[in-house]
C-alpha cells in the first residue's frame, strides 16, 4: 500500500512457492500486484493478493470456479475496480483517473472467453480499431499491420469477412490478433479456450504458444492443464479469493504442498 | 399427377404428398415445377375440412373483392377529388397565397428525391443476395398502386410526367450513388444534408415562414420528415443521457422522457398552438403555427425514440464495452464506435413504427386547424358543389390510400435495411 517502486518487491526467499519470485523471462518485473482485496457487495472476491510478474514470463492461473482468477486480470486493467491494495503495471500505478487507466490498458491486451469481437464490423477492422483511434495509425499503416497479425494466427484470408462468419477458434484468433495490434506490453487471457468446442482448442493454445515462445508477457487463466505444463514459467493456484500456491509447472504437478491444491489437481486430471 | 411427376426436379418427384413425408427435406417452394393443379389440390382441397374452410374464406374474399371494385370503378364518385381540388390536397388552399411556382416546388422535389435516391444507391451492396422476387414485387408494386391511383384522378397529363420524373431521378440517383468514388462517399452525409437543406430551401423558395400556407399532402410530409429528422438525434441523445453516470444529465433526461410520454399528443399540440404565446411578451417575434407543431410533435416523438434506443443500447452486450474498453478507447469512441451502431442497427423495427406512428398522428393537426391532408377533406368537403353530398367515403379513401402507400414504402424500406444490416443474424 505504500509508494515504493516496483524493484523494491523482490524478496529475498527464493523459494518456488512464492508468489513475488519470477521465473522466466528477464527477472525484471512489469506487474505488482500487492495487497489486493476485492469485494462486490459484501463478497470478498480478492482478499490480500500479492503477485509479481516478470517481463516476458508466462503466468498460468488455475482454481476452481469462483476462485476469484478472472477478477484478478480483470483488476489489472481496471475492468474491474480494486478495493484495497496496489496495482502497477510498467512503474504504472492504477489509480481511478481515466487517463492513467487509459495508459494502462494501452499496454495489456485482453482476450476474453467469449471473444467480445465487434459484430457490426469486419475481421480486419476489428484488429484496426484500437491502433487507430488510441494510437493515431495512418489507416494503411494500421491495416498493413493487421494483415501480418492475421498471418501471425494464420487466418489472413478471413479479414473481408464479418466475425459471425466465422468459426469460435478463428474468432478467438481474431480476437488475440485484435490485442496484440496495440503492441501491449503484457497480454491478459481469460479462459481463452472455455467458449470453444474440443476440436477448436488447439488452434487457439497454438497460437498462445507461438506467442509465448516471441517473449510476450502473458498471465493465462485456463482449465488447459496441458498449456500450463508445456508453456508456462510459473503457474498460480488460486482459491476462495486467494493465491494458495504458486510455483514452477514441474513443482505444481508433481509436488504440490498446499491440501486445497492437492484436492484441486486430483479433481481434474 | 403425370405430367407434374415429369415437370419436378427428380428429389421432389410425386409432389406434395411425398415431400411432407420426408420432414428433412424443406418443402419445394410453391410453383418449382408443380403445376397448377397439384397447388389447388395440396393446398386449398386437402381433405373435407380444409375443403370447407376453402370455399368458406374463398367466398368471403371474392365477395369483398366484388364489392372494392364495384365501388372503385362504378359507384364511387371520383370527382370530389379530381373535379378540380386535387390541387387542395396534394398542397393546400393556401399555397397560392405563398407566391412560390410549382416549378419552384417540383425543383425541391427533384432535388429531395435526388437524395433519397444516392442515400438509396450507397447501401448498395454488390456482393449481397438479390432480393427474393415477391420482395421486390411488394417494394415497388405497393407504392406504384397508390400513385397510379392518385395520378388516375388528374385531369392533365402534367402531374404523370412529373411523376415520371421523379421515379428518373430516383434511379438516376440511385446509380448515382452505387458508383460514388470512396473519398466522395465518405462524407456522403454531409452532402445528402446540403441536398436536403437545398431542397427544403426550394420548396419554401427560401423563406421558411412561406411554410405556414403549407397544406395538405406537402404539409403532412414536411411535417413528418422534420418531426422525423429531428426526433432521432434527440431520442438518441436522451437515450445515452438516461444511461449517464453524470450528476444531473440522468434525471434531466428521465424527466423529459416520463413528462413528455404522460401527456397525449394533442395536449402538447394545443399548448405549441396557445400556451406559449402566453409565455412571451406580445410583441415576441415567435415562429408560425406549423413550426410550433413541428417543435411539438419532435418533442413527443423524441421521447418515445429515446425509450426504443435504450432498449438498443441495452441489447448490446456487456462483453462489448469491455472489450473496447480493454482496447484502451475512450468513452466517447466506445459509444460512438462499437455500442451505437449495434443498438441503432436492432432498434431499427421499433423505430420504424414509431416513425410511421409520428406520420400518421401529422394528421392530428387537423384539431388543431392546421390543413394537412386530412384538414383539406373537410375544406373540400365545405364546397358548395360538393356540401351534403355524400362524397365523405370518396374523399377518405383517398386521403387513407395516401397514408396507406406512404406508411407501407416507409416500411418496406427498413425491410430492406434491415435485411442489408443483417438484424437478427450476425
Amino acid at each position: 500500500m505504500s509508494d515504493q517502486s516496483p524493484d523494491n518487491e523482490t524478496p529475498a526467499s527464493t523459494s518456488l512457492t512464492n508468489a513475488a519470485t519470477i521465473a522466466g523471462g528477464t527477472g525484471e518485473p512489469i506487474i505488482t500486484v500487492q495487497g489486493v482485496d476485492k469485494f462486490f457487495g459484501d463478497f470478498q472476491a480478492l482478499s490480500n493478493v500479492d503477485l509479481v510478474v516478470g517481463k516476458q514470463e508466462v503466468l498460468v492461473v488455475i482454481g476452481p470456479s469462483g476462485s476469484g482468477k478472472s477478477t484478478l486480470i480483470r483488476c489489472v486493467n481496471h475492468l474491474e475496480e480494486h478495493t484495497n491494495g496496489t496495482i502497477i503495471v510498467d512503474g504504472v500505478e492504477l489509480t481511478k483517473d481515466i487517463r492513467n487507466i487509459q495508459e494502462i490498458r494501452r499496454e495489456c491486451g485482453m482476450v476474453f472467453q467469449s471473444f467480445n469481437l465487434f459484430p457490426h464490423m469486419t475481421v480486419l477492422d476489428n484488429i484496426t480499431l484500437g491502433p487507430r483511434r488510441v494510437r493515431k495509425k495512418p489507416k494503411v499503416e494500421a491495416e498493413a499491420a493487421g494483415m501480418e497479425l492475421l498471418e501471425l494466427v494464420k487466418i489472413p484470408e478471413q479479414a473481408k469477412k464479418h466475425p459471425g462468419q466465422l468459426s469460435g477458434g478463428q474468432q478467438q484468433r481474431v480476437a488475440i490478433a485484435r490485442a496484440l495490434a496495440m503492441e501491449p506490453k503484457v497480454m491478459l487471457f481469460d479462459e481463452p479456450t472455455s467458449a470453444l468446442d474440443p476440436e477448436m482448442v488447439k488452434e487457439v493454445l497454438d497460437a498462445m504458444q507461438d506467442l509465448a515462445e516471441s517473449g510476450m508477457t502473458m498471465i493465462v487463466v485456463t482449465h488447459e492443464m496441458g498449456f500450463a505444463r508445456a508453456v508456462a514459467d510459473r503457474v498460480a493456484f488460486m482459491a476462495d479469493g486467494e493465491i494458495v500456491e504458486v510455483g514452477t509447472p514441474e513443482h505444481f504437478f508433481t509436488n504440490p504442498q498446499e491440501e486445497r491444491t492437492k484436492l484441486f489437481l486430483s479433481q481434474i486430471l | 399427377m403425370a405430367p407434374d411427376g415429369q415437370a419436378a426436379p427428380p428429389g421432389i418427384a410425386g409432389g406434395g404428398e411425398l415431400g411432407t413425408a420426408i420432414a428433412a427435406e424443406p418443402p419445394p417452394r410453391r410453383g418449382a415445377g408443380q403445376g397448377i393443379g397439384t397447388i389447388f389440390r395440396d393446398n386449398l382441397f386437402k381433405d373435407a375440412k380444409n375443403s370447407i374452410l376453402t370455399l368458406i374464406f374463398g367466398g368471403v374474399i371474392l365477395f369483398v373483392l366484388f364489392k372494392t371494385f364495384n365501388y372503385v370503378f362504378i359507384t364511387a364518385r371520383w370527382e370530389v377529388i379530381y373535379n378540380g381540388p386535387l390541387e387542395f390536397y396534394m398542397v393546400g388552399k393556401d399555397f397560392g397565397r405563398t407566391g412560390i411556382s410549382f416549378e419552384m416546388l417540383w425543383a425541391g422535389i427533384y432535388t429531395a428525391v435526388l437524395a433519397m435516391g444516392i442515400g438509396s444507391g450507397l447501401g448498395y451492396d454488390p456482393e449481397a443476395p438479390p432480393m427474393r422476387r415477391g420482395a421486390r414485387m411488394a417494394m415497388i408494386g405497393g407504392p406504384l398502386v397508390g400513385i397510379v391511383f392518385i395520378l388516375s384522378m388528374t385531369r392533365t397529363i402534367t402531374p404523370t410526367l412529373v411523376t415520371l420524373g421523379v421515379a428518373v431521378a430516383m434511379v438516376v440517383g440511385n446509380r448515382i450513388g452505387r458508383r460514388l468514388p470512396q473519398p466522395i462517399r465518405r462524407r456522403s452525409g454531409w452532402i445528402l444534408l446540403a441536398m436536403t437543406a437545398l431542397a427544403f430551401g426550394l420548396i419554401t423558395d427560401f423563406t421558411p415562414s412561406n411554410i405556414d400556407d403549407f397544406g395538405g399532402l406537402l404539409l403532412t410530409i414536411v411535417v413528418a420528415f422534420a418531426g422525423i429528422a429531428l426526433s432521432f438525434p434527440i431520442g438518441v441523445i436522451m437515450a445515452l443521457a438516461r444511461r449517464s453516470t453524470f450528476p444531473l444529465i440522468r434525471p434531466l433526461a428521465v424527466g423529459y422522457i416520463e413528462l413528455v410520454r404522460g401527456v397525449p399528443l394533442i395536449s402538447l399540440l394545443f399548448m405549441g398552438q396557445f400556451a406559449i404565446g402566453f409565455l412571451f411578451p406580445p410583441d415576441a417575434n415567435i415562429p408560425g403555427p406549423i413550426f410550433r407543431a413541428i417543435i411539438m410533435i419532435t418533442l413527443f416523438s423524441g421521447a418515445y425514440v429515446a425509450e426504443v434506443v435504450r432498449g438498443g443500447l441495452q441489447s448490446v452486450p456487456a462483453g462489448q464495452i469491455e472489450a473496447g474498453k480493454a482496447l484502451g478507447l475512450s468513452p466517447f469512441t466506445i459509444t460512438r464506435q462499437i455500442v451505437l451502431p449495434q443498438a441503432l442497427r436492432n432498434s431499427i423495427p421499433a423505430l420504424i413504427g414509431q416513425f410511421i406512428s409520428l406520420l400518421k398522428d401529422v394528421s392530428l393537426l387537423v384539431i388543431i386547424g392546421l390543413q394537412e391532408m386530412l384538414g383539406v377533406v373537410d375544406v373540400v368537403l365545405a364546397r358548395r358543389e360538393f356540401v351534403n353530398q355524400g362524397y365523405v367515403p370518396e374523399a377518405y379513401a383517398f386521403v387513407g390510400t395516401i397514408y396507406w402507400t406512404l406508411c407501407f414504402s416507409m416500411s418496406r424500406a427498413a425491410q430492406r435495411l434491415e435485411t442489408r444490416l443483417g438484424v437478427g443474424t450476425r
